[in-house]
């Protein structure tokens, strides 16, 4: 038997050049990364030498996952992807993506931890694997189909239980904004267009394994029930948003919608969702409704919602099932779809306005037209950039003046002044062929976009409704929600920052007394955190939430657990004060993989796979210089409409001097160096990375 | 206790030799391997294949289930230490993308990629006769206290799958490590995956007979064996 529980134990290597199929021990050579991003970054360092373009044979993609992944620990769902990404400019360098459903559960019982996808086949085909049977298949009969057409069809091939991830016609296109699809409608963006340049259309797989639980079964069980016991809603929103009779406290701002009288009215016979008092486990997946959160205010929402769904193993459904009939006869599409957050009004966010306003049926139908074309042709909304950018460039003209007359005449300008969802059908195939200049300039992705016409990127820096922040990317949970701990985790990253650790506390619904008591315990002071839009200067207390915020993201994922949930260092039980316990991650871990390591030790770890990270990004970028080159933050986090000044309420925007501070407690909290933001020699040591200090060493790329 | 108080089924209305025989001598009928036994010594050795009636039964709404799969790890991980879904013994994957006719329902079917609704799959601890146990060449499939439940002897069972064959539910499991089959036996009266469905979409209850109202999955294929068949003539035929 295995040394350890958790890991499936095999990492599977597949070269579409040669078509050479092998497997790598995931515990002999990537124990100490975990999984997840850890095997990602570790194999980018490894093998993809700096400069590699993303469409290029020579970059490789890991679809991976952690030893937590296919467990009942709650809320594993989620793959990581791990590639150098298209869409980020001025240059590609290493990101992720994470797609949920059902696809990291079925890669574990097959066998394995991760997927690494090399070099490029002759001709289109997909991956098969079933258990230990691998396969390279000939997918041309599959090319130039939707995602739904190629995963119907590969699943008729070798089961309804496969998982199957997929690209549409963007992906095939090498459309930088593009998406790879598992379950129906779980997408990573991002990646789409690397699968493509490798004529991969998809990856199936199937296992009839299992994971084996290192611990004691009945220790594990239990340690499942605390951990449950813990959640809140979507996003760990541990209060109800609106009065319950056993909640103490209630916020509107909540994700937690249930409440009686509310139902899923589109279920037949509708579903009420009661009052899900918290210590009811049996009552966890009606908490959440996020048709209702997104597509109200008011009842809407729960008019259309059929159903909760999700990931394997979640309890938490925050991706729902909604219908609405009127669509089929109007537009042609099925009357069922799902989706959640950005995917979900993936078609709404192109529209200013709609004929029976914002939140009439024709805004709901526009969000069933965009998840039907986006999530079929796998088109990526680049968290909703893609919309934003369209709807400022039209309003400015920039998009009539570089469209000749006969390409602008093509579109009827007119159904999309008027909202009407069927100009959708104009748009989103053109971005995914590559139509046209316009279709051709969205689907590159902002940076790109913008340098294609010529648009300086201070524009879109200066402007808040952009949301841009840097890199072709926007904002991810920032200022906004997380003062200025938002603003350091968002210059962090390559794409937008994905992280959620911090807002997932500075918005659970608590009331601030409890949230500042707890931040004292978790941060070293209640001081941590702030009154969302009464911000106060820099600590470095706020600098440990960043950094912790970072570490917790990074290990989530890794050992696949949802970052869109997790951390859970606040609950909604009364009796511990709301308390969570910033200890779940390390005892999942422990008791499932029998490698024993407490909080600090697996906050270790994340770092050490942060490290990779940074190191990857400078060693692409070929500069030491993070601070002023990388770490960036657009000029519109300064700026307040109104003119109010910063620390005064009723505003979310920084000062700029105080940023800076942050920005050096910040580094100091990470032990690196303050004038560049790049870690020293020393901090890579500490993390066992010693080979990597001495790689950039060799460049010239330590502080 | 009567020993014929479960046997109360319609099905049974006829007055059968042996079972005046056990009504007489006052033995509960708590499984074949006992009463093979215990009961053979008459005027055949074919084994008694009537099982006592089980006393619980898991039963899913479709319409509630949410489509985690919680129910399918909670049964492996809590029972047998493993996240397996494929050797669970409640089944919800196999219905969750097109439903149970599968891929070729494309999106006109059930499941996530056709109307959504998704079926959880249970063992109906069948009434007799219990096609997993007759079909089983070594009677490894018994009756196990408290719950009365049908359950895989493992110390019997030699991996041959013929009860794969012979269930039109499809509810017989297979661990493949073990090689042994396994199936749902109600957690000894507090099933795991009622405690762990989120949704309330199963619920534990007494044990009424399913197996006409239930739509079956395939047809069996497997036999009964001639000595078997023997006891079925010896109750039966008239």
């Amino acid at each position: 038997m295995a040394k350890y529980g958790g890991w499936a134990g095999k990492v599977l290597r597949v070269d579409l050049s040669t078509g050479r199929i092998w497997t790598e021990d995931t515990v002999e050579k990537y124990k100490d990364y975990l999984g997840g991003t850890g095997i990602g970054y570790r194999v980018i360092w490894d093998e993809v030498p700096a400069s590699t373009h993303p469409f290029d044979p020579a970059n490789k993609i890991i679809f991976a996952v952690g030893p937590l992944a296919g467990t009942g620990a709650p809320c594993n769902g989620r793959t990581a992807i791990t590639t150098l990404w298209p869409t980020c400019w001025p240059q590609p360098l290493v990101a992720t993506g994470h797609m949920g459903g059902q696809f990291a559960a079925e890669l574990k019982y097959a066998g394995y931890d991760a997927i690494v996808v090399e070099g490029k086949a002759e001709h289109p085909v997909w991956l098969s694997i079933v258990d230990k049977q691998v396969q390279i298949k000939d997918a041309r009969h599959l090319w130039g189909q939707g995602i739904r057409r190629a995963t119907i069809q590969i699943s008729e091939e070798i089961g309804p239980e496969a998982a199957v991830a997929a690209i549409g016609q963007a992906g095939e296109n090498l459309v930088p904004l593009s998406v790879v699809i598992n379950s129906f409608s779980h997408s990573a963006g991002g990646a789409g267009g690397v699968m493509g340049s490798k004529n991969l259309k998809a990856i199936a797989v199937h296992g009839t394994g299992g994971v084996r639980i290192f611990g004691d079964k009945a220790e594990w069980e239990k340690l499942i029930q605390y951990h449950l016991s813990l959640l809140g809603a979507n996003n760990q929103h541990v209060v109800p948003g609106s009065p319950q009779p056993w909640a103490e406290h209630y916020n509107p701002a909540s994700r937690w919608v249930a409440s009686r009288g509310r139902k899923w009215e589109a279920s037949t016979p509708a579903v009420e969702t009661g009052t899900c008092e918290p210590h009811n486990l049996n009552r966890i997946a009606y908490r959440t409704n996020n048709l209702a959160y997104f597509l109200g205010p008011g009842d809407i929402g729960w008019k259309y919602t059929v159903r909760g769904n999700g990931c394997t193993g979640c309890p938490i459904r925050c991706h729902n099932v909604l219908k609405v009939p009127s669509v089929s006869a109007k537009y042609g599409i099925p009357e069922v779809g799902q989706n959640t957050c950005a995917g979900l009004f993936f078609g709404r966010a192109f529209f200013q306005n709609f004929p029976d306003g914002p939140k009439g049926l024709t805004a709901i139908e526009s969000c069933m037209v965009g998840m039907h074309l986006a999530d079929d042709l796998g088109i990526w909304c680049n968290y909703s950039q893609l919309q934003r950018d369209f709807i400022k460039l039209y309003n400015n003209g920039t998009i009539k003046s570089k469209l000749g007359e006969k390409e602008s005449k093509s579109y009827s300008w007119d159904k999309y002044e008027k909202g009407d969802p069927s100009f959708l059908f104009e748009l989103l195939p053109r971005i995914a062929m590559k139509e046209g200049e316009l279709g051709t300039a969205l689907g590159l992705g902002t940076g790109y976009l913008l340098e294609r016409w010529s648009i300086p990127e201070e524009e879109w820096k200066k402007d808040s409704k952009t949301c841009y922040w840097k890199l072709g990317h926007p904002r991810h949970h920032t200022s906004d929600e997380a003062g200025q701990c938002g603003v350091i985790l968002n210059t962090q990253f390559n794409r937008d920052a994905q992280c959620h650790s911090h807002t997932n506390f500075t918005r659970n619904g608590l009331p601030f007394e409890i949230q500042k008591q707890l931040a004292a315990e978790l941060w070293g002071s209640p001081d941590a955190v702030d009154v969302i839009g009464a911000f106060k200067p820099m600590n470095v207390y706020k600098a440990r939430f960043a950094k912790w915020s970072l570490m917790r993201k990074e290990l989530h994922d890794a050992l696949s657990l949802c970052n869109y949930m997790g951390p859970w260092v606040a609950s909604p039980l009364k009796e511990r004060g709301y308390r969570g316990d910033d200890s779940i991650e390390s005892m999942l871990y422990s008791l499932a993989t029998g490698d024993r390591k407490d909080r600090q030790e697996l906050d270790q770890v994340a770092e050490r796979i942060f490290l990779l990270h940074r190191a990857l990004t400078i060693r692409d970028m070929g500069t030491k210089e993070m601070r002023t080159q990388h770490d960036t933050i657009p000029e519109w986090v300064f700026l307040d409409p109104a003119g109010k000044p910063p620390f005064t309420q009723g505003t979310v925007h920084m000062d700029r001097n105080d940023i800076q501070l942050a920005m050096d407690m910040y580094y100091d909290e990470m032990g690196w160096d303050r004038a560049t933001g790049a870690p020293t020699a020393a901090a890579y040591r500490r993390a066992g990375l010693r080979e990597v200090a001495e790689e950039l060493g060799k460049r010239g790329l330590l502080p | 206790m009567t020993p014929f108080s479960p046997l109360d089924s319609t099905r049974l209305s006829q007055i059968l030799s042996r079972r005046q025989f056990l009504k007489l001598s006052g033995v509960s009928i708590v499984g074949i391997s006992v009463l093979g036994v215990l009961l053979c010594k008459g005027e055949t050795n074919a084994p008694l294949i009537i099982m006592e009636q089980a006393q619980g039964i898991i039963i899913a709404d479709p319409t509630l289930c949410v489509a985690c799969r919680r129910c399918e790890l909670a049964c492996t991980e809590f029972n047998d230490g493993k996240a397996s879904p494929a050797m669970s013994r409640i089944k919800v994957n196999r219905n969750l993308n097109f439903g149970p006719k599968g891929a070729y329902a494309g999106q006109h079917g059930q499941g996530t990629w056709g109307n959504e609704l998704v079926t959880p799959d249970f063992c109906l601890q069948c009434a007799h006769p219990v096609p997993c146990a007759n079909a089983c060449p070594n009677d490894a499939i018994v009756v196990k206290p408290p719950t009365n439940a049908r359950v895989v002897d493992v110390e019997k069972c030699i991996g041959c799958r013929m009860c794969q064959r012979s269930c039109p539910w499809e509810m017989m499991s297979f661990d493949s490590e073990a090689g042994k089959a396994t199936k749902c036996f109600l957690c000894d009266g507090k099933p795991k995956c009622v405690e762990a469905c989120p949704a309330e979409a199963l619920i534990y209850l007494a044990w009424r007979d399913l197996t006409d109202k239930v739509p079956i999955r395939v047809a069996p294929t497997s036999v009964i064996s001639p000595e078997k068949a023997a006891t079925c003539n010896e109750c039966h035929k008239k």
